[in-house]
């Protein structure tokens, strides 16, 4: 109450000011008036009584200095007056005012842009309850590498761990979903019990899975997130009357996810794993999530996984590829090698505002020079040193406010160009805007670089200086030791200019590095459409005939559309296939007889100086050429590659370089069984170029493409049910509605 | 025109809300009262003394209003509000006790 008055109070002294003056001067007349009516009656002469009131009192143009400065509101007044002769001064030199307003606005609006990235990517908090708690787990191969679990394995650590609240697996695929508006293809993820428990979010509308929806070949059901069920349910609060065919297959829906829950990333359905568990402790794909116990580390976390991965490497031996466990918190695998780009982008755009505030040190300082008769003089007239400061800080914080204003204006619109710029695999990137904590980002480098300034060009006001300033009168003041020191801070300033202005530009050119690092394969003009033929059993050669038959009509139907240069299928697309690529040991045969099953396989591949390790994927001919991926020795897959020739691989450099150093892989002969249960020899007939197949940042992994898969049946459908087309057009925009 | 010798900071609040607690005061009349009821060993000047006044206003102690002086001139007179007259009991209660407890202290033999 008191400080609302307090408040009320000032404000009337800021804008009622005229009106509170009269007052207090009419009141202090008043008064003294009346003290001198008193003495008058006392017998003294109305001048004496006047003088004597004066003196006792004291004057009343003094008095009412006091009183001003008392409230509060005389700092502010002060402030203002000082902002306006600031406004004003820097008017009579628009230039300079111009040029730095525009320099420390470039430099605010760049930080803030980047700081809203780094505030949606970095800095905020998953949407989970007590995010801190979730993780994401994987089993470790000896080199390091993560793989998914495999089913055996998997249980092991949910039955044995004793660091975790609860543990889930989970896996994603694409598949053609209708019984909506329209049918779509969209991400729908398999979860096993404990998924949503595990990230701590219920269903908004609707139920959970129940019991006897979580059993082997339970009753479907299907939860979906709150994006289809806006765009694609219409938000009907009836969930019973529109249930969806997932591949085929009906599926009531019983829930709906809030909003904020996107796990993982962009999925639209989640259903509950209701399959048998595959026995093989190599298969590695399912993901698995779980969450913390209460009051357990990370490092306890690790410690007990690391236990149970040694456990079943001791029983299982060479029946298992893990060799160690790996928990990372989930925001930190969200984010993954992102950070170490946006740290980096955040340090080069942080130098480069402080290379603006540098330019505008510089040109502030010029100014200094010029004024430090007229600081002299105020000085002289009884300025205090706090009073002159606050006028330098006034003008400074002038500047920078202004600058702040056109930083936001510009942040604002960068933060709108963003999506254009920011590479695509950005993860969390939707959450990227200017909210409060942005503006508030925008508001403390706004303040802070006035301070800086305004400590900048006022710290030369030592009384001794401006006194010479003062004697010197209207000559050049150049005492030699002055002038060589301020030769000395020009020169410097230059210097560290120079230098914050180099760290700047490598810090850019190394993130510039980080997101542009090629991916391998040219991107222009590279359109990619995905579609999941229906599954067919290798053992079923009528089944598998069509389906070769469906592709090559596919692609032969693809390559028939004007202005499509060519067109190449493949199992997993390079980045977007991400995790989801398959990776695996093969043997290299040189000249050794072919493992007549998979047990003979396990055998020969004991002996680890004929085992290769490699990511695997099946790709039809004309994909590394549609890709734009470099041949480097020997052919891509073509024509002459079908079912009942010898079966061929492509390789990729790093893979050649890793197991065949110096020498030529083209005709050798590897055997990669245990992909896809087929045991015919590939003879390699091709090196092409690395291809990045996680996101963007991460390193070139050792790769290795099988047969072309329209070609070759058995490999094609013993791979998941699903085929990504590419084809390359020659012009951007002109053919994209002729796909279907 | 320094403060006078003695008075410390809040206690010319206090001398303020005395005078008011006997009656309805303008600036004048309430620097005159203070010196009467001190025997001419507090004397205020009138940047002091509007300060607190200005003070007081804010803390919601006292009120002003314009009123005609008993010679019919206009002078601002000073009113105390509930809050005030709360304040100027308690504070008084306290200054008493310590007076009484100084007193005592500095009696002791």
């Amino acid at each position: 109450m008191s400080m609302l008055r307090k408040v009320a109070s000032g404000l009337r002294g800021l804008f009622l000011r005229e009106r509170v003056d009269r007052e207090l001067e009419e009141e202090l007349r008043t008064c003294l008036e009346l003290e001198i009516e008193a003495r008058m009656r006392e017998g003294m002469s109305r001048e004496e009584a006047a003088r004597a009131v004066r003196l006792k009192r004291g004057n009343i143009e003094v008095a009412k200095e006091i009183v001003h400065a008392a409230g509060w509101e005389s700092v502010v007044d002060s402030w203002w007056r000082d902002l306006r002769f600031a406004a004003r001064a820097l008017r009579r030199s628009p230039g300079f005012a111009t040029v730095a307003i525009v320099t420390l606005g470039l430099g605010i609006g760049a930080s803030t842009a980047i700081f809203s990235v780094v505030e949606a990517v970095l800095l905020r908090s998953l949407p989970y309850p007590d995010p801190a708690r979730i993780v994401r787990v994987w089993e470790l191969r000896p080199d390091g590498h993560r793989m998914p679990f495999a089913d055996p394995n998997f249980a092991d650590f949910r039955a044995q761990n004793r660091t975790f609240a609860s543990l889930a697996e989970y896996s994603t695929w694409p598949a053609s979903v209708s019984g909506g508006s329209e049918p779509v293809r969209v991400d729908v993820t398999t979860v096993s019990d404990d998924f949503f428990s595990s990230l701590g979010v219920a269903p908004f509308r609707g139920r959970g899975f129940a019991k006897d929806e979580r059993r082997l070949h339970g009753a479907p059901a299907v939860i979906v997130s709150y994006r289809f069920w806006q765009r694609r349910l219409g938000a009907a609060p009836d969930l019973s009357r529109s249930p969806l065919v997932i591949d085929g297959k009906v599926y009531p829906v019983v829930g709906v996810m809030p909003a904020r829950f996107d796990f993982p990333p962009g999925v639209a359905a989640w259903i509950p794993r209701q399959f048998e568990p595959e026995p093989s402790r190599t298969a590695h794909n399912f993901q698995a999530i779980g969450r913390l116990r209460d009051g357990t580390s990370l490092a306890q976390a690790r410690a007990d996984v690391s236990t149970i991965a040694h456990r079943i490497k001791a029983q299982y031996g060479k029946d298992v590829e893990l060799f160690d466990a790996s928990v990372a918190p989930l925001a930190d695998d969200l984010v993954g090698e992102v950070r170490a780009a946006l740290l980096t982008l955040s340090g080069a755009v942080g130098l480069l505002l402080l290379v603006a505030c540098a330019n505008v040190a510089g040109l502030l300082l010029a100014r200094t020079s010029a004024r430090r008769k007229e600081v002299a003089v105020r000085a002289a007239l009884g300025a205090g040193r706090g009073r002159l400061i606050q006028q330098f800080m006034a003008e400074s914080m002038f500047l920078s406010c202004a600058g702040g204003v056109l930083g936001i204006v510009i942040a604002i619109g960068a933060v709108r160009a963003l999506p254009t710029v920011i590479p695509t695999n950005l993860p969390r990137q939707e959450g990227i805007g200017i909210n409060p904590a942005v503006l508030l980002f925008a508001l403390a480098a706004t303040l802070l670089v006035a301070l800086g300034l305004g400590l900048f060009s006022s710290r030369r006001l030592g009384a001794e200086d401006l006194q010479q300033a003062l004697s010197a009168g209207s000559r050049n003041y150049s005492h030699g030791g002055n002038r060589r020191l301020r030769h000395f801070l020009v020169t410097g300033e230059i210097a560290l200019t120079l230098a914050i202005l180099v760290g700047a530009g490598l810090l850019g050119r190394s993130f510039l590095r980080l997101v542009s690092t090629s991916p391998g394969f040219h991107q222009e003009n590279l359109v990619t459409i995905g579609f999941s033929p229906p599954a067919a059993k290798w053992s079923d050669p009528q089944a598998i005939a069509r389906q070769v038959h469906q592709l090559d009509e596919i692609v032969s139907r693809l390559r028939a559309i004007p202005r499509v240069e060519s067109v190449g299928l493949t199992g997993a697309l390079p980045v977007a296939g991400g995790d989801d690529m398959a990776t695996g040991n093969f043997l290299l045969l040189n000249g050794a007889p072919t493992p007549a099953d998979l047990e003979g396989f396990g055998r020969m591949a004991r002996d680890s100086s004929r085992v290769g390790h490699a990511d695997y994927c099946v790709v039809g001919e004309d994909y590394f050429r549609t890709l734009g991926v470099p041949l480097r020795r020997g052919r891509e897959f073509d024509s002459r590659d079908v079912v009942e020739t010898p079966h061929v691989a492509v390789i990729n450099e790093s893979l050649a370089r890793q197991r065949w150093p110096g020498r030529d892989p083209v005709g050798q002969i590897i055997e990669f069984g245990n992909m896809d249960s087929n045991l015919q020899p590939l003879t390699i007939v091709g090196v092409v170029g690395d291809v990045r197949a996680r996101a963007r940042f991460s390193p070139a992994r050792h790769r290795l493409c099988g047969l072309p898969s329209a070609r070759s049946p058995e490999r094609q459908v013993a791979h998941p049910p699903r085929a990504q087309r590419c084809s390359r057009r020659r012009d951007h925009f002109g053919g994209a509605r002729h796909f279907p | 025109m320094a403060e006078p010798s003695g008075l410390v900071q809040g206690t010319l609040d206090m001398l303020i809300l005395k005078t008011l607690a006997l009656a309805p005061m303008h600036g004048y009349g309430i620097a005159q009262r203070i010196e009467q009821m001190s025997q001419g060993v507090f004397s205020v000047n009138a940047g002091s003394l509007f300060v607190a006044l200005q003070r007081l206003q804010r803390a919601g102690l006292i009120r002003g209003e314009w009123k005609a002086t008993e010679n019919s001139r206009r002078a601002k007179y000073y009113v105390l509000t509930r809050a005030g007259r709360q304040r100027f009991e308690r504070e008084t209660r306290e200054w008493g006790r310590q007076a009484a407890a100084i007193a005592r202290i500095l009696g002791a033999t």
